[in-house]
């Protein structure tokens, strides 16, 4: 995927000039549109594309929400992401087909976040082609003494990046295997794997304890050791670790 | 009971004292959404009976009349007359009677046939009577909500100016993290002022707790050492809006601040059985068990209230099993212990 082409909206200056600047300090960003108001963003949507649209949601004469209502029936819509003040807004953003909505004042390590979102729900194409037809790397073949074994997926708890090689963490050892972190991550994601770091790849079911240190670091502890957690990905973690153990991941069969 | 005049003494079956009693019961029980509410045809049924009347009407201020027995045609101007004057009406087989609540009108009991004054006003108090009965309840609902949410600790003005403070001086020097301070101070002021329901979740809770020690981290420097240890499994577990930070903000003013030393404060969250165990721990000062004591009685001085306000809701919305535990001795730290069920009916985070 090119740099995206994005449209911020909102009617209080400041905000939207504060948007803007950090959008275009994103990478991965090629453009940044503006528009104070609905009607603004409305004729620029019509007279261009774009890949995603920052939308405020209170604003006069026609709010965010009635604004999104319209560009959801356009033909190829943009995705749509909502900066609210409030967050009694984010059931109603949902509602409305938004695929993230973010607190104001906007953060740059969630707006990174966000940006990833957008980034994967546009870069699985078409929704009909979403989950990998293959389950791919259930098991991961590791060389062990001139002998090949497999490693299974559900028994790594998380995995570490070094050069070209991850070693995946087990209860029964480390495992040295040669595959890129990021392409790991491709195929381990749909499946419970989040990156918390730029070298770090964890299974969220394997999370025993959430710890902040002394410093206000924070660590992901598992029964075979700790995973650091960076700033950027804090916010990701917690969220999927609520959603985990609200379907009840934690109890009981734990890992 | 019903009083007879003389004349009128004819041969009608007394009813006797329970059936009484449980019609009476059963009347103010029908009676509490008011006149005009769904149970107020049954309460007409029941007084009806109890007067052993042809017919009675129960008027409210507004809405339609509600009858039990053949409406009489000639209520309507009788019951005009009785909400003009406030006094009682008769005439034509008919008398009717103002209904008061807490002195005010409420409206007008009217019943026709053979029955004397006495007894329809009798039943006319006893309408009064029950309807205020079904005020107070509801009010009083509305009164619990209300002090449950006025016990909610405000955010402290000392913390507030100290963190703007804080974050005016990074401005300059370290804009970067002016910026992410800033964004900690939002966090905590939205939770803080969160006006959407009374029950967040620990998740929510926790994410307040860490932009609180953030900002308190920048105010107090390496003074402050803090650990936080959470299991996710207690994360979804929901819980009254502010139950926790209080208690952290607490151990960091009382533990290390006020103290003057160099402090180290432990949170702590996990799933024992059907319960979750929070503890808030200091390294500080310390307290004498019987001020402890004391303060959790609500006598301890104004600055302790967010232990009372936290240990009281607790026990207001898990009941009187589930109060704050304080563990703590002159010099020997102080330590918050805070139970709560991990599924509670009726405690659903918005």
């Amino acid at each position: 995927m090119t740099g995206m082409k994005v449209l911020a909206v909102d009617d209080v200056a400041p905000a939207l000039d504060e948007l803007r600047r950090l959008l275009l300090e994103s990478p991965g960003v090629d453009a940044v549109a503006t528009a104070g108001d609905a009607l603004t963003a409305l004729r620029l949507l019509q007279a261009d594309t774009f890949d995603v649209v920052f939308l405020d949601v209170s604003m006069p004469a026609m709010d965010g929400m009635e604004l999104a209502a319209l560009v959801a029936r356009m033909t190829d819509p943009p995705v749509i992401v909502f900066v609210t003040a409030f967050e009694e807004h984010a059931a109603a953003a949902y509602d409305v087909g938004a695929l993230d909505y973010l607190l104001k004042p906007v953060g740059a390590e969630r707006l990174a976040a966000s940006l990833d979102r957008v980034r994967r729900f546009a870069g699985r194409g078409d929704v009909t082609g979403r989950a990998p037809a293959v389950d791919a790397l259930a098991a991961v073949p590791v060389e062990l003494g001139g002998r090949t074994r497999f490693v299974r997926r559900d028994d790594v708890r998380y995995a570490e990046a070094q050069g070209d090689y991850v070693r995946l963490h087990t209860p029964s050892g480390a495992h040295l295997v040669r595959i890129p972190i990021s392409r790991l991550e491709e195929h381990w994601r749909p499946v419970g794997f989040v990156r918390v770091h730029r070298s770090y790849l964890l299974a969220v079911p394997a999370v025993r304890e959430l710890r902040s240190d002394i410093a206000g670091g924070l660590l992901a502890h598992t029964d075979v050791g700790d995973v650091p957690v960076s700033r950027r990905h804090g916010r990701e973690l917690r969220e999927l670790l609520l959603e985990a153990a609200t379907r009840g991941a934690f109890d009981g069969g734990r890992r | 009971m019903v009083a007879r005049w003389p004349g009128t003494a004819r041969a009608r079956p007394v009813p006797d004292a329970m059936a009484v009693l449980a019609v009476g019961r059963g009347v103010a029980a029908d009676l509490r959404g008011g006149l005009d509410g769904p149970g107020a045809g049954a309460a007409a049924r029941g007084l009806r009976r109890l007067l052993g009347a042809d017919a009675v009407g129960l008027f409210g201020l507004d809405g339609d009349p509600v009858w039990a027995g053949v409406p009489a045609d000639a209520a309507g101007p009788l019951v005009a007359q009785v909400l003009r004057t406030d006094s009682r009406a008769g005439g034509g087989g008919l008398v009717a009677i103002p209904v008061h609540a807490r002195l005010e009108l409420a409206g007008v009991l009217v019943v026709a046939g053979d029955v004397a004054t006495s007894g329809a006003r009798e039943a006319a108090s006893w309408v009064g009577e029950a309807l205020e009965r079904a005020r107070l309840e509801s009010s009083s609902d509305v009164a619990e909500q209300a002090e449950l949410r006025a016990l909610r600790a405000e955010i402290s003005p000392h913390f507030v100016y100290n963190s703007l403070t804080v974050i005016a001086s990074f401005v300059r020097s370290d804009p970067e993290r002016a910026r992410d301070l800033m964004l900690d101070f939002a966090q905590y002021t939205r939770h803080n002022l969160a006006r959407h329901g009374d029950y967040t979740t620990v998740a929510g809770e926790f994410a307040a707790i860490e932009a609180y020690l953030a900002l308190a981290r920048a105010v107090l420097g390496d003074r402050l050492r803090v650990q936080v240890r959470i299991a996710p499994e207690i994360l979804p577990v929901a819980l009254p809006y502010l139950a926790l930070q209080p208690l952290v903000e607490n151990a960091v003013r009382h533990g290390v601040e006020l103290a003057g030393t160099i402090g180290t404060v432990l949170v702590a969250g996990q799933a024992e059985g059907s319960e979750c165990v929070i503890t808030v721990e200091d390294d500080g000062p310390g307290m004498d068990p019987a001020y402890a004591a004391a303060v959790l009685a609500g006598k301890g001085n104004p600055g302790s209230l967010g232990l009372v306000n936290v240990d009281r809701r607790m026990r207001t919305v898990f009941g009187p099993a589930y109060g704050l535990v304080v563990e703590t001795a002159t010099g020997a730290g102080t330590k918050v212990v805070l139970r709560l069920p991990r599924f509670q009916p009726g405690v659903v985070a918005q």
